[in-house]
């Protein structure tokens, strides 16, 4: 019935209110048991579940469940790992749902913008405090990735898998603009943008102004969005040198350089379609891209170059996901135990086989063996930091993200716009200081 | 909360007064009106036990949550702070503004969705070949999915190459060029409104159909007889007995407009900068995306609130037309 349906969503959502209500007093910590085993050692049973948002589509999934599972149930015969692959969109959704319902699995693959904020919750065993042979994996890390772990001294997982966007672009529709390559600078954007001026092509194109979106454009321009420690955006978001960088996306928006799409609104052309069609000639993003173009794009000759530099050289945005084990584990040395595995070297090259960039170090030179694409991601990951770890963050994003939705739209000017924003993201966090 | 499907209370000739007059014959028994009552009550509570388990003790629950700093953790300390959400609730610039667009959605499409719906019914009440077949047809939209029809809605507003721009500037010529669907604020709440619309009148012509089978055939040869054309014969015999359904529906339709939620979600997720926001799919928000459940909860008590304040004067308006009509 048309009316009972819209109600559905209030109902769902007073139920899921009310619900969360009544966990319990379970205690927040320490629920497992016994402490973690050292690798390999003592026998091993029970179930371990594994909730991830690998992708259905391409062959993440299947990696895992008929290759990596196999292959970790043999040598451990008596234990057996639950895997639940859950959609990205509604992976956060249902974590939180999860910790009020106090029905978390063993283990997380999480997104690394969540784990401060799950860390935060007291949900998350701080691997570096109880896993014995943490700094034997910390130490063949990435820096970069393995920092996102870190709350407040203490490290609540282990990096899984890394990512990070490089300029991407279709050399026709360059071509047919009459400029010869991708762009390097800043300076070149600018150059560039008048050939692509209200013709139904743009010269770059992005979805939003997430942190994910417009942070490699401040960090190139040499500003930040807050101090080393998170706890002030006052002064770094709003420095002339961020402005400078969100100016740089202002002016090319303003000449038509860059389409509407990065309004963050529903219905224009997709990056995934506009680049390979010729209407975007240049976009950021990731390695998984490469399996997506040439399944649906196979005609498509999809180049790619560094992030645009600007003052402060050409920097871009770590992304991937960390693997945290829950307070809530009934079997944690079973747990760690497949944690370590999808670490090893082995399993590692598999992912990567499938377009999950490994975060050991060791592998980086290999990887362009395993798929040439790697190659400029592997150069780029050096260059490129994270979001600001904190459990802020997705209140942090909603003010940037709208603060330089503004400023294109041109209600406010950049330096209005990112001022205004570190005012407000100061408040923030401030809620969690000390 | 609105789960009625169909209108419980037929439909005939000024039923106060006969109800009056049985009610005064039966005082003297007042014991057999007891056990009526018992009997009455009996067959209530299974109903009420699951009501009052799947709504009204969640409901309590969130009422009690929206007046604390609510931590999602089982076990952690949840400090009361009384209205505080409330207060904030009645200074947040998106939240009034989300009220206006719940508002601009129940203005476009409760009155339509009746009109529709009355017209519709009254023309598939007739003997029509295939008249089945366009039931069922009108009806298919109201039992599919809100997901895949808000999805499908998306792409015929696409800004490129989408269906409706497509018609709008390529065949029609109508605008000179392509409408920005999903972009902007009043545009995509007329989207979202068409899609209410569209996936609504099914309902309304449904139980506006049952209610139509329930005007006696002979009043209408009557009436035919004393020269009353199509429109008359609607006007003074079919309208009287349809107006207790009317009034149901349009109290059902502007409380689930209120409730609009998966297809505003879907189809613009509330932006872009919180323009497109609705009450619930900003709850929905400041819950799921920032753990802020008690202010979510305070958010989801205004909106019923507003929502009992509009019932209850559409129930009074109803019931006070219905007594001058009877007396």
């Amino acid at each position: 019935m048309r009316s009972s349906r819209a109600a559905w969503g209030a109902g769902v959502a007073v139920l899921a209110l009310g619900l969360s209500a009544c966990g319990g007093e379970a205690d927040g910590s320490g629920s497992g048991g016994e402490p973690i085993a050292e690798a390999g050692a003592g026998e091993l049973s029970g179930t371990v579940t594994f909730w991830h948002a690998y992708s259905a589509d391409s062959p993440e999934v299947r990696t895992l469940e008929d290759s990596i599972i196999p292959a970790f149930e043999e040598e451990h015969p008596d234990v057996t790992v639950e895997s639940v692959p859950v959609p990205y969109d509604d992976l956060h959704q249902k974590l939180v749902t999860a910790v009020a319902g106090d029905a978390l699995p063993d283990l997380v693959r999480s997104d690394i913008i969540w784990v401060p904020e799950l860390a935060d919750l007291g949900v998350l065993v701080p691997l570096d405090e109880e896993m014995p042979d943490f700094q034997e994996y910390a130490d063949q890390m990435y820096e970069g990735p393995l920092e996102t772990n870190l709350w407040q001294g203490s490290y609540y997982g282990l990096p899984l898998d890394t990512n990070t966007r490089v300029l991407m672009y279709n050399q026709e529709a360059l071509d047919a603009a009459g400029v010869d390559g991708p762009p390097e600078t800043f300076a070149d954007m600018r150059e560039m943008a008048s050939a692509f001026a209200d013709d139904g092509r743009y010269l770059f194109a992005d979805n939003g102004t997430s942190g994910w979106n417009v942070l490699p454009w401040i960090w190139s321009a040499g500003g930040d969005i807050t101090d080393a420690d998170v706890t002030t955006a006052t002064g770094h978001l709003d420095s002339p040198e961020s402005v400078a960088g969100v100016e740089l996306l202002v002016d090319l928006y303003e000449q038509g350089a860059i389409p509407d799409l990065m309004l963050g609104a529903e219905g224009g052309t997709q990056t995934s379609d506009g680049l390979p069609a010729g209407e975007y000639a240049t976009i950021l993003d990731g390695p998984w891209m490469f399996p997506i173009f040439e399944s649906q794009y196979p005609d498509f000759d999809l180049m790619t170059a560094p992030v645009p530099a600007g003052d402060g050289g050409s920097v871009s945005v770590v992304g991937g996901e960390s693997i945290v084990l829950t307070q809530a584990s009934e079997n944690k040395a079973a747990a760690a135990e497949f944690l370590r595995f999808l670490l090893s070297e082995d399993v590692q090259l598999e992912l990567a086989a499938v377009g999950q960039m490994p975060v050991l170090s060791s592998l980086a030179e290999q990887l362009p063996e395993v798929q040439p694409y790697y190659a400029p991601f592997v150069e780029q990951v050096e260059n490129a930091r994270p979001r600001p770890p904190t459990p802020a963050w997705p209140r942090v994003e909603e003010v940037l993200s709208r603060e330089v939705q503004l400023a294109l739209r041109g209600e406010k000017t950049a330096e209005q716009a990112l001022g205004d924003a570190a005012t407000e993201i100061d408040g923030l966090l401030a809620q969690y200081a000390g | 909360m609105t789960t009625t499907t169909t209108p419980s209370r037929p439909p005939t000739v000024a039923p106060g007064r006969a109800v009056g007059r049985r009610r005064t014959r039966g005082a003297p028994g007042s014991a057999a009106r007891r056990r009526a009552a018992v009997a009455g009550y009996a067959f209530a509570l299974p109903g009420f036990a699951v009501y009052a388990l799947i709504m009204l003790y969640p409901a309590v629950q969130a009422l009690l949550i929206s007046l604390r700093d609510y931590a999602i953790t089982p076990g952690a300390p949840s400090p009361w702070v009384g209205l505080e959400n409330y207060a904030r609730a009645l200074e947040d610039p998106v939240l009034l503004r989300s009220f206006v667009n719940a508002g601009f959605y129940m203005v476009a499409t409760v009155p339509a969705q009746v009109v529709i719906g009355l017209l519709l019914a009254v023309l598939l009440d007739a003997k029509l070949p295939g008249r089945t077949l366009f039931r069922v047809l009108f009806y298919l939209p109201v039992v599919t999915s809100w997901v895949v029809v808000s999805l499908l809605f998306q792409y015929l507003f696409a800004t490129d190459r989408g269906v409706v721009n497509w018609l709008l500037v390529d065949v029609t010529g109508l605008f000179d060029g392509d409408v920005a669907w999903l972009g902007e604020r009043w545009p995509a709440l007329v989207a979202i409104s068409v899609l209410g619309i569209w996936k609504g009148v099914g309902w309304s012509m449904i139980i506006f159909l049952a209610a139509l089978t329930g005007v006696p055939r002979e009043l209408h040869e009557a009436a035919a007889l004393d020269g009353a054309g199509a429109m008359r014969r609607f006007r003074y015999v079919s309208l009287p007995f349809i107006r207790g359904t009317l009034s149901t529906v349009l109290i059902l339709l502007v409380i689930g407009s209120f409730n609009v939620f998966i297809s505003v979600l879907l189809m613009t997720g509330g932006g872009p900068l919180d323009q497109t926001q609705v009450p619930l799919t900003y709850m929905y928000r400041q819950a799921f995306t920032f753990l802020d459940f008690g202010y979510g909860s305070a958010i989801s008590f205004l909106l019923t609130l507003v929502v009992l304040a509009l019932a209850a004067l559409q129930y009074g308006i109803t019931r006070r037309k219905a007594s001058e009509v009877d007396g």
